[in-house]
């Protein structure tokens, strides 16, 4: 499952440098959170009982590709030098209008699906009119907007209920060749949303806000469109996440602990991937990796059989290290100066 | 909306192929075995029997939240209960683990266990709703599926209940009874939100409330079931001016009865959950308290109906569990044990099931995962 994603986050760096093979520092950080999730996760199927099983990557997979969605939405707005912690209040927005509108035959369960999309891309948008037309800090107006939307999720659904199509479900959960659909989705999120958001005008307008937003826009970059896109997309993505949240439980939940953790988490993973907290370098693909190690924490504890209230505490040191390997800034800052931007 | 596409193509195919039959157990017809034990909840309670197999079994516990006292002594009571002699004998395995409030890992934790050949999975939920493809998932691989305090929704599964909505509504009741106020107003600490023990509380109390016909106000706090939690928005609710006729408190009762003697509030009725420290303080005290709930040990009891549903016996889809309320002032030796750790939880003992525990049985566990 590696092999496509280091395929595709590579062709870009040999147009660029010619020849010579170098690396971008995004690259850096897809290639090191992978390695680092390749090694946990090795570890974990040798501690497994039964070994690496299509069932237990399945279920593995399931797990973090939850995770890795909300991660992907989350590495958008970072990009841009801003943050959205209004992302796991859409992800459980999208678990609970999906467990009221995806259901029946395969048409309206279709229809269903676009809605919830189409809702989260709402929801995103309206994160970045806000932020862009009200000259807001990211920060503040999706703590706002997060609350709103767990708000407009309790009223959907006030307690855990619903339902979902069965087949989409089953579907959207299982493997194939034990390759998990999960990941297949994962996969094409990449090829259908984040490739071509990278390489089109506003996608790279977005990596150039999030450098220096003052020069992007003393170059015409289109900076009020870029980033509008930019939270759209997050919320779009984080309501596929909440669409597969669906598929794995088979109902909605409004739970303001979930819509948290996914919001941390997803910052902790997006760090591991590789994207800088400052914005300007990244990929949503390091974050579905820093997903997976994060997830692959969790499983790491299960198998070695650590104190459950000592979870936490194992899950923050990990991170810490990660995030300290991650972003050894000073390595790659090009000029002392922009420590101290 | 080529992806949407796709998804739909792939959709539509997948339904054009069989439907999958799902195994599982045989629904057959009552009794069941050892109906003092295992008590069907209702007379139209349907019966499940899985076919004998030998054992000893493999069998895991998935909890969810572990961050209070009750969850950690409900795991040290299964993990005691799967050390006595003639329970152990039946046990090749016993795996526990908690993996805090995220439903996507309990979920996989589940399956996991399914995966690894277990034959009984114990399940505490995270999310009652949640669990439908785990039982699915476990039915077609013959592994028996039972919940117990947050019971799952799907009926193909054996739920072990306790009659959380009655113990609200007691609660309810208790307090109206024990003052004149009118409108009175209550104080509720209450769970976890979205918690299915604390929804299901609420509900009854509100009822009771409602049907009352008295006029009442009810504040909300949530004091998470643990001491500390419950004494701090307590005393915050105290501290904000708040003037109560009443205290209900889901858990960590102590910590609620504690801010409010601290608090300099009038010492009105409390209803709380079982713990040794808030009867300890009821007697000391002198509180008006009723002590409600169902003793952790209802981890054992749900072992106990994993063993015979292994064994092939007959056992009712949905297990009514006693409820024990007692008031202050509290028995010694009975209902508080002063040489016990405040934190204990008293009611640990199903005569009916035969299952019963000394303290230190209970004290030489702790809520780790092994």
């Amino acid at each position: 499952m590696n092999a496509p994603t280091k395929a595709i986050g590579s062709a870009p760096t040999a147009r660029r440098s010619g020849p010579r093979f170098r690396l971008t520092a995004a690259q850096r950080g897809i290639l090191l959170a992978a390695g680092i999730f390749a090694v946990m996760f090795a570890v974990y199927g040798w501690k497994q009982s039964v070994g690496l099983t299509p069932n237990v990557i399945n279920t593995a997979a399931n797990k973090g590709a939850l995770l890795a969605l909300v991660a992907m939405a989350q590495t958008l707005p970072i990009l841009t030098r801003g943050l959205d912690l209004s992302v796991g209040a859409v992800f459980v927005l999208a678990n609970c209008l999906a467990s009221s509108v995806v259901v029946g035959d395969p048409m309206m369960t279709g229809v269903g699906i676009v809605v919830v999309l189409i809702a989260g891309l709402l929801c995103g948008a309206l994160n970045g009119v806000i932020i862009v037309y009200g000259r807001l800090q990211p920060l503040i107006v999706t703590l706002a907007t997060g609350a709103i939307f767990f708000g407009v999720s309790l009223a959907i659904r006030p307690q855990p209920g619903g339902s979902v199509n069965f087949e989409f479900a089953d579907f959207m959960t299982r493997s194939t060749y034990a390759v998990p659909h999960s990941v297949i989705l994962l996969v094409m999120v990449v090829v259908l949303v984040w490739i071509p958001y990278r390489r089109s005008v506003l996608g790279r307008a977005a990596f150039a806000i999030g450098s220096a937003e003052q020069a992007a826009y003393m170059s015409g970059v289109p900076i009020e469109r870029a980033k509008v896109l930019a939270y759209a997309l997050s919320g779009f993505l984080a309501a596929i996440g909440g669409l597969l949240l669906t598929a794995l439980t088979y109902s909605g939940a409004a739970k303001i602990t979930i819509a948290n953790d996914y919001t941390l988490n997803s910052i902790g993973a997006v760090v591991i991937g590789g994207t800088s907290l400052f914005g300007g370098v990244g990929s949503a693909i390091g974050s579905i990796f820093g997903a997976f190690v994060m997830r692959t924490v969790g499983d790491l504890l299960i198998v070695f059989d650590i104190n459950p209230v000592l979870q936490p505490l194992f899950v923050g040191i990990v991170l810490l290290v990660a995030v300290s390997i991650g972003s050894l800034r000073i390595l790659r800052i090009k000029n002392k100066l922009d420590l101290y931007r | 909306m080529k992806a949407f596409r796709v998804t739909s193509a792939a959709l539509a195919a997948l339904m054009m192929s069989t439907a999958l039959a799902s195994a599982g157990p045989a629904t057959v017809s009552g009794p069941g075995a050892d109906p003092a034990c295992f008590t069907p909840v209702a007379e139209d309670t349907a019966y499940f029997q899985w076919e004998a197999r030998p054992g000893p079994y493999k069998i895991a516990l998935v909890n969810g939240f572990i961050a209070n006292d009750w969850r950690v002594q409900m795991i040290a009571v299964a993990k005691a209960y799967a050390e006595q002699p003639d329970v152990a004998a039946n046990i090749e395995e016993f795996k526990v683990i908690s993996v805090g409030e995220d439903i996507a890992a309990q979920i996989a934790a589940a399956n996991n266990f399914i995966d690894q050949g277990f034959d009984a999975i114990i399940i505490n939920a995270n999310n009652t709703a949640a669990f439908g493809s785990v039982v699915r998932k476990a039915n077609d691989a013959n592994v028996v599926v039972l919940s117990f305090d947050n019971v799952i929704d799907d009926p193909n599964q054996i739920a072990i209940n306790v009659n959380q909505k009655g113990l609200g509504e007691s609660a309810a009741e208790f307090l109206l009874e024990n003052s004149d106020a009118d409108p009175i107003s209550l104080l509720h600490v209450r769970g976890p939100a979205g918690q299915p023990v604390d929804i299901a509380r609420n509900e009854g109390f509100m009822e009771v409330l409602a049907a009352s016909g008295r006029q009442y106000e009810v504040t909300d706090v949530v004091g998470n079931w643990a001491p500390g939690d419950s004494q701090k928005v307590t005393a915050d609710a105290i501290a904000a001016g708040g003037q109560f006729d009443g205290v209900y408190v889901q858990g960590g009762s102590q910590g609620a009865a504690t801010a409010l003697l601290d608090g300099g509030h009038p010492a009105v009725p409390i209803s709380g959950e079982t713990e040794n420290a808030f009867r300890q303080l009821c007697n000391a005290e002198g509180l008006l308290c009723q002590s409600g709930g169902t003793g952790p040990a209802q981890s054992s009891v749900t072992i106990k109906t994993a063993i015979a549903a292994l064994q092939g016996e007959v056992i009712p889809a949905s297990i009514a569990l006693p409820t024990s309320i007692s008031y202050a002032p509290f028995a010694e030796g009975v209902d508080v044990f002063p040489e016990l750790p405040g934190s204990f939880f008293a009611g640990n003992n199903f005569e009916a099931c035969n299952i019963g525990f000394t303290a230190e049985e209970i004290a030489a566990q702790t809520g780790e995962n092994n």
